[in-house]
């Protein structure tokens, strides 16, 4: 069996995954747009044939219909749905919902949803980056490198209900480290310090920012070889140098990369925003807002927009990292 | 030659030490980051001490488990998890039924189908519950509310979410035990295709099934906007509300949910790395 | 150029002792190759020489000046890794002129010498390539040229050609001779591949359990190992029982040979062979030996039990009925008349040489 290390595989997946992205959305808008047509099955199941290599339909294409039928109904069609109902206000193209989406009442939304995300991606990355910095190498006590490893995957998916809970227990107006702290003299609500603001919503993110940034780069700073500082060393360069020249550039792409994933991340997150912020100006909250159609009627098109504008981003972010991921990848094959 | 005035390696031993200061104060600040919270949790929900009257006499009184009991004995909280629990098992059969063929066809007879599947498992990334949620609304209620009305709808939504870790963990361990030599040699001992499958494969991959099943019930059972927003009742959205009506009880209980999660996904953790998988939980 | 010398060294990790007392001198623009298995203590000694530890006890000079405490920063070294240690983020000509820009050389003096290097490395063609997109053989040209770049005072190789196929490995390693001859650079060669030393060094100092066992020119290490585990590392060996005459001439599997060794010094009357004096081995070389059918008649007889074609010779692997297993090197047609299972004589050839006693 071949046994490697826990978190070295994402960087493999995600190469190919980037490669594919083009191709699998191309197959997968085919059958979107060709429902009721009868000759398109040929055409569908062709075009599957030819992907995987083989003019005739094989049974490796006709495996994948069950699964892209499945994946086509209930992801694909809604989202299609969505984005076409952003685009056709009112019946007609246009993008003027798109821009409505992103001004007025929903500006405020935007912004406080991308320097949140920003926020928790930029400190919760540069945090994960040092904990596994800190972490390089350290094998004693024996226990504390498995329990991060092991922490750092629960803590990751740990976000939602119960840890906005538990920040309100501890940091909240009647938290009990509110009171330990002003016990000490430190007055954290009077400091305007609250959890439902951004600072302190991006604080209680990094709970699960920051694991998620470890698990990232973890591969990339183990991957970083002690003889290149030694190499760098013998040739007269200070650890400095080394870091600016040698160690910064090849962990950059694992960085950035990390922090476009906490950023998609922070974006998207529902339930901890929702437990916590109280006022609704993050984008998912206004997304629910309108849903639940608190709204004018006209309004709901806003609800699409909204969406259609997060969806792009994260895209936008995931295609970013995909590029990102392949670049570490081909250094450490060196 | 020039003569080179020797730089003793003291300094560097004085650096080292600095160094190590430097760790271990962020090591352990990290990890008072992380303890606190789960710990004042603890505290509002086993002490009947009310936080201002709380300081050091006080500290270690009143301590007690009611409220869990008290959370625990709601009939509607066995609902919930009742009906998470069965979402969340579904979930896994629909995404192994989905997934497993295509990943064994692709380890074995169609290589090119890999990046495909890989790229495709991706995409529920890009489209987190709180946007999906308002497309299957637009689509789904016009066209067929009867499906919306079950609870069971989340079902196929929780598949897909899912799998980005299912697809990478059976892929992984059929990368691990070698399926296609193991097919093959399998074949040429006059294995028929069911067999194969059920007697050669699948219990070598168990380790990368029950890996799937612990990620799919730590999604489940985390999953809030999806649910809430089509108003169904599963265990988060219970937790939410019981927790406005209950506020101690309410974090009681969401404290052993919890550490529930953190143990279950910690025993995929320790099992996936004592099996050798290499897989991220992430998805990635 | 410079002499290196390490005076005492002595290396301990926890309990393990990695080095004991080393006494070590490398000339100027010598090539000298610690050979020795794992664990011998010849990669703790490279890099105690780099400066990446510190010795417990002992002093490293070079050309007289004591660099013990000196970090690696300034010794003024060159060093090639194992695994080549190439900055994947670097081109093959960045990564040449690294240790230049580190010491600020001027860019046309920089682009002249790492122009030099890769024309004497004959890497022109890859100059401008990444290290993930060469072949081993060219990233090993690269840290050679990187390690060279700075005229270091002492060039050190830690086992540079274990990660390469065969033939790329000896093609490489008469290149680093080469290279290392022309350069004039002082050298220290670690490997545990003894053809490899024995090919290229100027003297070969064989390791064991982190003591020196023997420091020579290849031929005397081969010729005059000066311990059994020499003897066995250099080469193949045959351990023979010798026997002393009561004129002391000695003898090996019945035949006369001139013998070296501790026990060589021989009393005139012959009667200095004490009754109960253990046993004397010989260590015969296989190509000292020779092999011919016998005829199968009384007494025990040999038989080979193995023939393998080496292309230069034919190795044949011998049950001996006293000896145990003998190996013997056959030349050419020699061997063409020998077939497994045949009954076989072994003798000491004729001036073959001399044998060494144990």
């Amino acid at each position: 069996m071949t046994g490697t290390n826990l978190v070295a595989a994402p960087t493999s997946r995600a190469t190919s995954a980037g490669v594919g992205a083009a191709t699998a959305r191309a197959a997968v808008v085919v059958i979107d747009g060709s429902t009721g047509s009868t000759g398109s099955t040929e055409g569908i199941v062709g075009m599957l044939g030819r992907l995987l290599g083989g003019r005739k339909p094989n049974a490796a294409t006709l495996a994948m219909i069950p699964f892209l039928a499945f994946v086509g109904i209930f992801l694909v069609w809604p989202m299609a749905a969505v984005v076409v109902k952003t685009f056709t206000p009112g019946g007609r193209f246009g993008v003027s919902t798109l821009i409505r989406a992103i001004s007025g009442p929903y500006q405020s939304a935007f912004e406080n949803s991308l320097m949140l995300a920003g926020a928790s991606a930029v400190i919760g990355g540069v945090l994960g980056l040092a904990l596994a910095m800190a972490l390089r190498g350290l094998d004693r006590p024996r226990w504390l490198r498995p329990t991060v490893d092991a922490w750092s995957s629960v803590a990751s998916q740990l976000g939602g209900v119960p840890l906005a809970f538990a920040f309100v227990a501890a940091l909240g107006t009647q938290g009990v480290l509110t009171k330990a702290l002003a016990a000490v003299g430190i007055d954290v609500a009077g400091s305007g310090f609250s959890l439902s603001t951004l600072a302190g919503m991006t604080f209680v993110y990094l709970y699960f920012e920051i694991p998620l940034m470890f698990l990232v780069v973890v591969p990339a700073v183990g991957g970083l070889r002690t003889t290149w500082r030694e190499a760098a060393e013998l040739m007269g360069a200070s650890p400095l140098r080394y870091w600016l020249t040698v160690g910064g550039p090849i962990l950059a792409p694992s960085v950035l990369g990390g922090m476009l994933l906490l950023f998609i991340n922070a974006f998207s997150a529902y339930a901890t925003a929702y437990v916590l912020n109280s006022s609704g100006q993050l984008v998912p909250l206004a997304i629910r807002f309108v849903l639940q159609g608190n709204v004018i009627t006209g309004e709901q098109d806003l609800g699409y927009a909204l969406v259609t504008w997060t969806v792009a981003l994260l895209v936008a972010g995931l295609v970013l990292m995909n590029v990102l991921q392949r670049r570490a990848a081909r250094w450490s094959r060196a | 030659m020039s003569a080179v005035t020797p730089r003793t390696a003291a300094p560097a031993q004085t650096r080292h030490r600095g160094l190590r200061v430097v760790r271990w104060t962020f090591l352990s600040i990290l990890g008072l980051y992380f303890l606190v919270p789960q710990l004042a949790m603890a505290r509002f929900a086993f002490q009947n001490v009310p936080v201002v009257l709380l300081d050091a006499s006080t500290l270690f009184s009143k301590w007690s488990v009611s409220s869990l009991l008290n959370a625990l004995a709601q009939p509607a909280l066995w609902d919930a998890a009742k009906t998470s629990a069965i979402l969340a098992a579904l979930a896994v059969v629909l995404d192994l039924a989905l997934l497993l063929p295509l990943a064994i066809l692709a380890e074995i007879r169609a290589p090119r189908l890999r990046p495909v599947l890989s790229a495709l498992t991706l995409l529920p990334w890009v489209i987190p519950p709180i946007a999906l949620v308002v497309g299957v609304a637009a689509t789904f209620r016009p066209v067929a509310p009867w499906f919306l009305t079950s609870t069971l709808s989340l079902v196929p939504f929780y598949a897909i979410w899912a799998m980005p870790f299912t697809y990478r963990a059976l892929d992984s361990g059929l990368r691990a035990i070698n399926a296609r030599t193991l097919v093959e040699a399998a074949r040429s001992l006059g294995a028929s295709v069911p067999m194969v499958l059920f007697r050669v494969l699948v219990p070598n991959l168990s380790a990368s099934i029950v890996a799937a099943s612990g990620l799919t019930a730590a999604l489940v059972l985390g999953e809030f906007a999806f649910a809430s927003l089509l108003l169904k009742d599963t265990l988060p959205t219970y937790l939410v509300n019981y927790q406005r009506d209950s506020p101690q009880a309410g974090m009681a209980l969401a404290l052993a949910v919890m550490v529930l999660t953190a143990l279950a996904l910690g025993a995929v953790v320790h099992m996936l790395r004592r099996r050798g998988l290499g897989m991220s939980t992430t998805g990635f | 150029m410079a002499t290196i010398e390490m005076i005492g060294v002595r290396k301990t990790f926890g309990t393990t002792v990695a080095l004991a007392d080393l006494h070590l001198r490398v000339e100027s623009g010598e090539m000298v190759c610690l050979l020795g298995p794992s664990g011998c203590g010849k990669t703790t000694a490279l890099r105690l020489l780099a400066g990446f530890e510190q010795p417990d006890a002992g002093h490293i000079l070079v050309d007289g000046e004591d660099v013990t405490r000196v970090s690696p920063r300034h010794r003024g070294f060159g060093m090639v890794f194992q695994d080549y240690s190439l900055f994947p983020n670097l081109t093959g000509r960045q990564n040449i002129a690294f240790g230049l820009k580190v010491r600020r050389k001027g860019a046309l003096e920089t682009a002249e010498t790492v122009d030099r290097l890769l024309a004497v490395t004959r890497l022109e063609k890859h100059a401008d390539k990444y290290p993930h997109q060469m072949s081993g053989g060219q990233r090993q040209r690269v840290a050679l040229a990187r390690a060279i770049a700075t005229e270091p005072r002492l060039l050190l190789l830690d086992e540079p050609l274990s990660a390469l196929d065969a033939q790329v490995r000896e093609h490489l390693r008469d290149e680093i001779r080469r290279l290392q001859q022309e350069v004039g650079v002082t050298t220290v060669f670690v490997t545990h591949d003894q053809h490899e030393a024995m090919a290229v060094a100027d003297r070969v100092a064989v390791m064991r359990d982190g003591v020196l066992e023997q420091i020579d020119p290849p031929r005397v290490l081969y010729s005059r190992p000066a311990s059994q585990f020499v003897a066995g590392f250099v080469g193949t060996v045959n351990r023979l029982s010798a026997e002393q005459a009561v004129d002391g001439a000695w003898f090996v599997l019945g035949e006369k040979v001139e013998a070296v060794g501790d026990a060589a010094p021989v009393t005139a009357d012959g009667a200095a062979v004490a009754a109960d004096a253990p046993p004397k081995h010989a260590v015969v070389r296989p190509e000292q030996l020779h092999v011919n059918r016998a005829e199968s008649g009384a007494g025990p007889v040999a038989r080979l039990v193995a023939l393998s074609f080496l292309g230069a010779f034919t190795r044949a692997v011998i049950e001996h009925p006293t000896e145990g297993l003998v190996t013997a090197d056959v030349l050419g047609e020699a061997a063409d008349g020998l077939a497994v299972g045949d009954a076989v004589a072994v003798s000491v050839r004729p001036g073959a040489g001399a044998v060494v006693l144990q």
